[in-house]
């Protein structure tokens, strides 16, 4: 028994330092990671991992937006590598890690955790961000100019919030209280609260915020929230997305409406959204990826693009429960 | 082929991730092995130590001492849990939980300092701009910027410095409250004093961990010691169930967590690269983890060895 224990144990150092031998050779050709994945001819191969911090209808629109794009484009010619996080952040580490030591040839970075990880994982490696409010924020960048620089580049999911303001403004003139409900875990959300906080005092309201932590206590910060404000506003807030229905069997008896930042929590417990597509920045993510492998774009000088349009919409049912009629240029929510 | 050649060229950053995660392993090794307790405070004090190195390196403080913070914060929240367990008589679990939950909210607040808002979830930290120890950017680097290196001394630090520690009175009694706590107080050991000193150094150790994961994948982030308690419990157990016949002496015991740690990642990659689709890990982890909790029951129960049992600590 215990030389079978002990075999177990030489076999496992064996096949440990064989992985690092492997691993070495890996580290010394990853600079020309272009020349194994091209199979001769003119039929040149890409690799592309993507990385997804969790499942998420917006984030998993994203995805499909850029691998539709791609795919049409290359055919055959590309290939992907998928992980998704699970939400679980130190995750993103060990599935871009398994992208680098693949060989990718470009990494797209679905979500904040993602692409800090990918950008602390690699500085030669092209790495697109997508399902990304604020660059700056994410990655640290003091003096933000619009371009990431380095290897990194990629497409916000930031729906102008100076809009989205004066949406509360056009739809609400007559509301004193705004109630601002995001997670406290997520740092996208703060942000947009801020500037939204801004743009409406600059209004003339009074400003409120109300932080939720998880599914758990939301139901009761909502209820509070509900007891003070006129109208709430939510930003593109992933756990709010994922609690949206919780969030309408509290907001609609109360009677009190809510401005979303993006179109799922508006069909779950909004009346009225300024709509960006996730298959859209997804989409044009897949473009820039597109001129970075097979154009050679830089993508140093690439700037950080965002949705190409922006459409105001509302949610009939709840506006139906709460009596509200909305202004012609806002287009219904389709029901699923 | 290229699956096996894939997996390998991923096995530098498996290792690199099992030796971080060793150390969180190591911490849990004491609570749970040897002091009998079972800490979730570790989900939240894994954060803790993230967050403090990675706010006091942005504000200028050398790295080597804002983990010397990490530590230091990952001790009081041991302390917390401490003396919630002992001094208000809060079964163990439970005050860990509590610990834990209360520590989302502080983390918030760490991250946060000196902002406008005063919370924050979320605080990256760039490779390029601080001296960081270690960084998965140099993960499969052939010179001495590999943080495998620096990682490995880590372990052996970590190892050497609690052989000493168990060695001393002070450790020994540590380790005889848990063996049998009340055969301890008749002994005169003050077993509350060492479960709180217990939990201390678990946590301390914790936060030295979350320090090294913070700086080794690039940034804070206030979720990512959910499920860390999932991977220490997997590290220790996986590495007793592989490696308890063949490590005696207590310095490899707690080498065979590290190395549980490692295995951990590498399943991990190896699932990862199978194709299989991560929404099923967390179902994955904690089949891994059962599995591994169940296979020494079923020998106890079926190949029985008598007078085996229990007899789990040798120093």
């Amino acid at each position: 028994m215990k030389k079978k224990f002990l075999a177990l144990l030489l076999t496992l150092a064996m096949a440990l330092s064989l992985a690092a031998c492997g691993g070495k050779s890996g580290g010394a050709d990853n600079p020309g990671t272009q020349e194994p994945s091209s199979s001769g001819g003119d039929a040149k191969t890409y690799k592309v991992g993507i990385c997804q911090l969790l499942q998420h209808p917006a984030l998993d629109e994203a995805t499909r937006g850029f691998k539709e794009y791609l795919t049409e484009q290359l055919g055959d010619a590309v290939t992907f590598e998928e992980g998704n996080a699970s939400g679980e952040s130190t995750n993103c580490s060990t599935i871009i890690d398994g992208f680098l030591a693949s060989g990718v040839d470009l990494i797209l970075a679905n979500a904040t955790a993602s692409l800090q990880a990918a950008a602390s994982a690699t500085s030669t490696v092209p790495v697109l961000g997508t399902s990304i409010t604020d660059y700056a924020t994410a990655l640290e960048i003091g003096d933000w100019t619009g371009t990431v620089g380095g290897n990194i580049s990629g497409t916000s999911d930031l729906a102008p919030l100076d809009q989205q303001a004066a949406m509360v403004q056009e739809l609400f003139p007559d509301a004193k209280t705004v109630g601002l409900l995001y997670c406290s875990g997520e740092p996208n959300s703060v942000y947009q609260c801020t500037v939204v906080d801004a743009a409406l005092k600059g209004m003339g309201y009074d400003v409120q915020w109300f932080a939720f932590t998880d599914s758990n206590d939301i139901a009761s910060v909502v209820q509070s929230a509900c007891d003070v404000c006129d109208v709430m506003y939510v930003p593109t807030d992933n756990t709010a997305a994922a609690n949206a229905e919780a969030i309408a069997n509290v907001v609609l008896p109360a009677g009190v409406p809510m401005i979303a930042g993006e179109e799922g929590i508006c069909s779950g417990c909004g009346v009225a959204t300024l709509s960006i597509s996730y298959y859209d920045i997804g989409k044009i993510a897949g473009e820039m990826a597109y001129d970075i492998l097979v154009d050679g774009a830089d993508i140093s000088t690439m700037p950080i693009e965002f949705a190409p349009e922006v459409t105001k919409k509302y949610n009939a049912a709840n506006c139906e429960a709460l009596n509200l009629t909305m202004p012609e240029d806002y287009v219904p929510i389709a029901a699923e | 082929m290229d699956f096996i050649f894939g997996l390998l060229k991923a096995m530098p950053g498996s290792v690199a991730q099992g030796l971080i995660w060793g150390i969180m392993a190591i911490g849990v090794y004491v609570t749970y092995k040897i002091l009998d307790l079972a800490d979730l405070t570790v989900d939240g004090s894994l954060c803790t130590g993230a967050a403090v190195c990675v706010l006091l390196t942005l504000n200028g403080c050398p790295v080597p001492l804002a983990m010397l913070c990490s530590v230091l914060a990952g001790m009081a929240a041991g302390l917390i849990t401490g003396l919630l367990h002992t001094a208000c008589g809060i079964p163990a679990i439970l005050a860990g939980i509590l610990t834990q939950l209360a520590l989302y909210s502080i983390n918030l607040r760490i991250m946060g300092w000196g902002t406008d808002n005063g919370s924050k979830a979320n605080l990256p930290i760039s490779v390029d701009k601080y001296g960081l120890l270690v960084s998965s950017r140099y993960v499969r680097a052939l010179d001495s910027s590999n943080p495998i290196w620096v990682l490995v001394i880590f372990v052996i630090a970590v190892i050497a410095l609690l052989y000493w520690f168990f060695g001393t009175e002070l450790g020994s009694a540590l380790r005889a409250t848990g063996a049998n706590g009340n055969m301890a107080r008749a002994q005169g050991i003050n077993t509350n004093f060492t479960k709180v000193l217990g939990l201390m150094v678990s946590n301390g150790l914790v936060a030295l961990s979350g320090a090294l994961v913070a700086q080794y994948q690039g940034f804070s982030d206030v979720n990512m010691g959910r499920g860390a308690i999932v991977i220490g419990l997997a590290a220790v157990i996986i590495g007793q169930v592989l490696l308890s016949r063949v490590f005696h002496n207590f310095a490899l015991k707690l080498l065979a967590a590290v190395i549980g740690a490692i295995i951990y990642y590498v399943v991990i990659q190896f699932v990862l690269r199978l194709g299989l689709s991560t929404d099923d890990l967390k179902l994955l982890t904690a089949l891994v983890v059962a599995v591994f909790l169940a296979v020494p029951y079923w020998k106890s129960q079926y190949f029985s060895h008598p007078g085996r049992k229990g007899g789990s600590v040798h120093a």
